[in-house]
C-alpha cells in the first residue's frame, strides 16, 4: 500500500516538481478520451529509465499498481488507473536520443509526440508513417503500447512494423533490452513484438529503436463520391484487388461529411451518401499510374470522382479528417461524441456487409451512427453522439456498441483494430480470442506475478 | 451552479487536441494546466471537487488566449468555461490573492492598477473633452497610467476626427470578467457617460478593452480598434514610406477572438515592409499576459513572453503590436528588437 514514507521516497527519486498528490491533479489524470474512470493516488513524471526502474522496484516491493500514460488520448481506458496506485506520466521523457539515418532508424524516448518526431525527421527527408488522428498530441510510447496506426496503415502497416527494439522496465524493476538495431533478427522469441500492443500490462517502455522511411516524392488525393456506403465498400474491395496499394483509403459517410464541412467550411466536400478518400504516394510515375487505376476501378460505382487540386487542398482535407471523430460533436449542440464501440475491424471482403449491419443497428436502436475510418484495412470507426444527460441515450449507446462488437466478431473480425483493448473492450476478449486468452494470462502471470502493471486491462 | 453549465462542460470529448496548442501546458507539462484538464476541473467542481489552491491554480493559469477553442474539434468553449468556473468560485469567496487584489483595486479605485491619480492627467487641454461627439476614445487603464505619452499622441490624432473622451472613464471591466468578478458597476458607469455623449462608436487601442466593449457591453454600440478607425483614414494622413521591416504580434483578444487581423496589417504595409512572425493570424501564440496570468503568475507569464519573442523573424527593426498589455509583457521578455505600438509606427511615418 502507498503511504507517506513511500511517497517521500519516490519524491526523492524524481524530484519534488515531478510528483503530485494534489487532488486536483489526480482528478485530471483519472480519465482518457474513453468513458473509463479511475483516480490515481500519485502521479509521477520520471525523467530517465533509472528513475522508472527505481519507482517500479518500490511498487513491486509494496504491491502498488503502476499505470503508464503518454498523452492520455486513448479511447479504451488503457492509461486509466482502475486500482488507484501510481500513474507514470511518461510525457517528460521526450528526447530523440539518436538519429541514425544510415541505418534508417532513430532512437527515441516514449514521451515524444508523433508530430514532433516527424517535424524533426522532415529536414532529413524521413518520416515515421503511423499517423493516428491524434498525431498532434499522442506519444510514441502510447502508439507502441497500443500498436496504434491510422490512415496510412493500408500501405505502411501499424506501429509494430517500425519497432526494431525496445528498452523496457519489467515488473520487478529490471531493465531489459529487446530486439536490436538490425533490420532482421531471429535470435529468440520476439519480445519486441510481445511488448508492442501490450498496453503497459507487461512492462514500461522507456526507449525505442524506430525504423523510419524516406518521404515519398509525390502524392495525390482522390475524392470519390457514392450514393451509399455499401457501394463505397464494394469499390474498396475492387481497388485493393486491382494491385494498387493506396497510401490511404478512408471512408466518410454523409454525417461525417457534414461534420467536416462544419469544422472547416473551406473544405466543402460534396454532400454524397459516402465519400472515399484515396491517397497514392511514390514517384511521379507511380502516383500517376495509381490515380488512373483507382479512377478506372471506381467507374460504374462512383457517382463522382476528382483529384485534389494541390498540396494545400490535400493538407486541409487530411487535417480535417484527423479531427473528424471529435468534430461529430459539432453537428448538434445538445450531443457529444462518445467513444464506445468505435473501432471494429473486419476482413476486407466483409466491409460492405459490415457497413450494412451498422446501418441496421443504427435503425434498430434509433441512434444515428456515423461511419468513417480506414476502410482500406477493414477498420471502421462508428461514431455515436448522445445527449450526455440522458440515461436512455446511454442505454441505447451501450446496447448498440455491444451489438457492433458482437457483429464484428461473428464475421471473423475484431473489436479493436487500432485503439486498444484497455478496459473498454476487455469483456470481449474471451469471445474474440478463445483459449488464446489463456496463453495471454499465462504470459502475464510469468512476467508480472504480482499483477501490479496496469491491472484490470486486456482481459488478463 | 447557474453559471456552470454541465452540458457545455461535457462538450469536451477529452481528445487532448488542446495539449498540442495550450502554451501554459507546454510550460508546465501537467494535465491540470491544459484546457482538457481545466474542463475536467470544472466538471469536478460541479460534482463537488474541493476548490483548493491547486484547483484555483489550474483555472487561473489560463490566459484566455482562445487557441484551444480555435483548434477544438468538438466545438467546446474552454475559455468561457474557465471564466464561468472562476466566477462560480469567486461567488463562493474562493479566489487567489491576485484575483482579490484586481477586484478590490478596480472596485475602490476604478482601475486594477491601484492608481489614485486623475485618469486623464495626460491630457494637455481639458477643453478637448467635448460634451457631445459621434466618437468616443476609450483610453483604458494601461493607456491612462502606463503609456500616457502614447495616449496623448493617439488622442491628438483622433481628436481631428470628431472624437472625444469619457470624462470620468473607469476600467472597462475586462480584468474582472476574465478573473471571475462582477464588472457591472464599471460597465454602467462607462455606459451612462457614453449615452450622454451620444456617441455611436467607441474607439480603443487596447485588445482587452476591445473584446470587453464589443462582447460584454450591451448591444448597439459599434466598437473599433484604433487601427481599424485609422486604417480607413490613411489617405488623409500624408504618410511617407519608411525603409524598415517590422513584424506584428496579433493580440489574442483582438485577432483570434474578434477577427481584427487586416486593419493593423493595412497600416503597417502602407508604411513599410511586414514580415510575419512564425505564428500569426488565428494561430498566433499568446504573449502570456491575459486572463490575469501576468498579475497572478508572473514567472509563467514571462516564460510565455520569451517563447513568443522567439518567433520574431530575422532582419526586422521593430515588433509592432496593438495592445498595451501585450506590449508590456513582450517588453518584459527581453526582446531583441524594440516593441512598439502601431500608433508609434504611424507617427514615425507622419514626421
Amino acid at each position: 500500500m502507498l503511504n507517506v514514507d513511500l511517497i517521500e521516497k519516490m519524491r526523492k527519486i524524481v524530484g519534488k516538481e515531478n510528483l503530485s498528490i494534489s487532488s486536483c491533479e489526480l482528478y485530471c489524470y483519472s480519465s482518457d478520451a474513453s468513458q473509463i474512470r479511475g483516480v490515481p493516488e500519485v502521479v509521477i513524471k520520471p525523467l530517465s529509465t533509472a528513475q522508472v526502474s527505481e519507482i517500479i522496484k518500490i511498487a513491486y516491493a509494496h504491491n502498488i499498481s503502476v499505470t503508464a500514460r503518454g498523452a492520455g488520448t486513448g479511447l479504451s481506458g488503457g492509461c486509466v488507473p482502475l486500482e488507484g496506485g501510481i500513474v507514470l506520466d511518461m510525457s517528460a521523457m521526450n528526447r530523440i536520443v539518436e538519429m541514425d539515418f544510415d541505418n534508417l532508424q532513430v532512437v527515441v524516448e516514449p514521451g515524444i509526440v508523433q508530430e514532433k518526431l516527424n517535424k524533426a525527421l522532415e529536414p532529413y527527408g524521413f518520416f515515421f508513417p503511423p499517423d493516428p488522428g491524434s498525431s498532434a498530441m499522442c506519444t510514441l510510447g502510447g502508439l507502441i503500447a497500443n500498436n496504434g496506426s491510422g490512415m496510412r496503415s493500408v500501405k505502411y502497416g501499424t506501429t509494430r512494423s517500425y519497432v526494431l527494439g525496445l528498452e523496457v522496465v519489467m515488473a520487478d524493476g529490471e531493465i531489459v533490452r529487446t530486439g536490436s538495431k538490425t533490420m532482421k533478427s531471429v535470435a529468440g522469441y520476439s519480445l519486441t513484438d510481445l511488448m508492442v500492443g501490450s498496453e503497459g500490462t507487461l512492462g514500461i517502455i522507456t526507449q525505442a529503436i524506430i525504423k523510419v522511411r524516406a518521404i515519398p516524392k509525390d502524392r495525390s488525393v482522390i475524392f470519390a463520391s457514392f450514393d451509399n456506403p455499401e457501394l463505397a465498400g464494394k469499390a474498396v474491395v475492387k481497388v485493393l484487388a486491382s494491385g494498387i496499394v493506396p497510401s490511404a483509403c478512408e471512408i466518410l459517410d454523409s454525417n461525417i461529411i457534414r461534420a467536416i464541412n462544419t469544422y472547416d467550411p473551406k473544405i466543402g466536400l460534396p454532400l454524397a451518401g459516402a465519400i472515399l478518400l484515396f491517397e497514392v504516394d511514390g514517384s511521379e510515375a507511380e502516383v500517376k499510374e495509381g490515380v488512373n487505376l483507382i479512377v478506372k476501378t471506381c467507374e460504374g460505382l462512383a457517382s463522382g470522382i476528382r483529384t485534389a487540386s494541390d498540396k494545400k487542398e490535400r493538407d486541409e482535407i487530411w487535417a480535417a479528417r484527423r479531427l473528424a471523430g471529435a468534430a461529430i460533436s459539432r453537428l448538434d449542440p445538445m450531443r457529444t461524441r462518445v467513444y464506445v464501440g468505435e473501432d471494429v475491424g473486419v476482413p476486407i471482403k466483409e466491409i460492405p456487409k459490415m457497413l450494412r449491419k451498422v446501418d441496421e443497428i443504427s435503425k434498430e436502436f434509433n441512434l444515428p451512427i456515423m461511419t468513417y475510418g480506414h476502410i482500406g484495412d477493414g477498420n471502421l470507426h462508428t461514431g455515436m453522439c448522445i445527449d450526455m444527460l440522458s440515461d436512455e441515450d446511454w442505454m441505447k449507446l451501450n446496447a448498440a456498441a455491444d451489438r457492433i462488437h458482437r457483429t464484428a466478431i461473428a464475421m471473423g473480425g475484431t473489436t479493436t483494430a487500432e485503439h486498444g483493448v484497455g478496459s473498454a473492450r476487455s469483456e470481449y476478449m474471451r469471445l474474440e480470442l478463445g483459449n488464446a486468452l489463456d496463453i495471454m494470462i499465462a504470459i502475464k502471470k510469468a512476467l508480472d506475478p504480482k499483477g501490479i502493471l496496469n491491472p484490470g486491462k486486456m482481459g488478463v | 451552479m447557474s453559471n456552470l453549465d454541465l452540458r457545455s462542460i461535457l462538450k469536451c470529448v477529452r481528445c487532448g487536441t488542446c495539449r498540442s496548442v495550450c502554451p501554459i501546458f507546454e510550460q508546465t507539462g501537467w494535465e491540470s494546466a491544459s484546457s482538457r484538464g481545466r474542463m475536467l476541473v470544472a466538471h469536478g467542481i460541479y460534482h463537488g471537487l474541493e476548490a483548493d489552491q491547486d484547483v484555483l491554480n489550474s483555472l487561473n493559469t489560463c490566459t484566455t488566449c482562445g487557441l484551444c477553442e480555435q483548434m477544438c474539434p468538438s466545438g467546446a468553449s474552454p475559455t468561457q468555461i474557465v471564466q464561468n468556473a472562476r466566477h462560480h468560485l469567486v461567488l463562493k469567496g474562493k479566489m487567489t490573492d491576485s484575483q482579490a487584489a484586481l477586484r478590490d483595486e478596480a472596485t475602490s479605485k476604478g482601475n486594477p492598477l491601484g492608481e489614485t491619480r486623475y485618469r486623464h492627467a495626460w491630457l494637455k487641454n481639458a477643453s478637448d473633452i467635448k460634451e457631445h461627439a459621434p466618437y468616443v476614445f476609450f483610453v483604458g487603464c494601461l493607456g491612462s497610467y502606463r503609456y500616457p505619452e502614447l495616449t496623448r499622441r493617439t488622442f491628438d490624432l483622433l481628436k481631428k476626427f470628431d472624437v472625444t473622451l469619457i470624462p470620468e472613464e473607469v476600467c472597462c471591466g475586462s480584468p474582472l470578467l476574465r478573473t471571475g468578478s462582477d464588472p457591472d458597476f464599471l460597465i454602467s458607469k462607462n455606459l451612462e457617460q457614453i449615452k450622454k455623449i451620444g456617441a455611436h462608436t467607441i474607439i480603443t487601442g487596447c485588445a482587452g478593452c476591445y473584446t470587453t466593449l464589443r462582447n460584454d457591453y450591451p448591444d448597439g454600440l459599434k466598437v473599433l480598434h484604433v487601427s481599424e478607425f485609422l486604417a480607413e483614414r490613411l489617405s488623409e494622413m500624408n504618410l511617407k514610406r519608411l525603409d524598415i521591416k517590422v513584424t506584428y504580434h496579433d493580440p489574442c483578444h483582438l485577432g483570434r477572438c474578434n477577427g481584427v487581423f487586416d486593419a493593423p496589417r493595412k497600416i503597417i504595409t502602407s508604411i513599410c515592409e511586414l514580415k510575419e512572425m512564425k505564428t500569426h493570424h488565428q494561430q498566433s501564440r499568446c504573449c502570456g499576459a491575459g486572463g490575469g496570468v501576468l498579475k497572478g503568475y508572473p514567472d509563467l507569464s514571462l516564460a510565455l513572453s520569451k517563447k513568443r519573442l522567439e518567433e520574431i523573424p530575422e532582419g526586422v527593426d521593430y515588433l509592432v503590436t496593438s495592445c498595451p498589455l501585450c506590449r508590456t509583457n513582450l517588453q518584459r521578455g527581453g526582446p531583441k528588437v524594440e516593441v512598439i505600438d502601431i500608433l508609434d509606427l504611424l507617427e514615425m511615418a507622419m514626421k
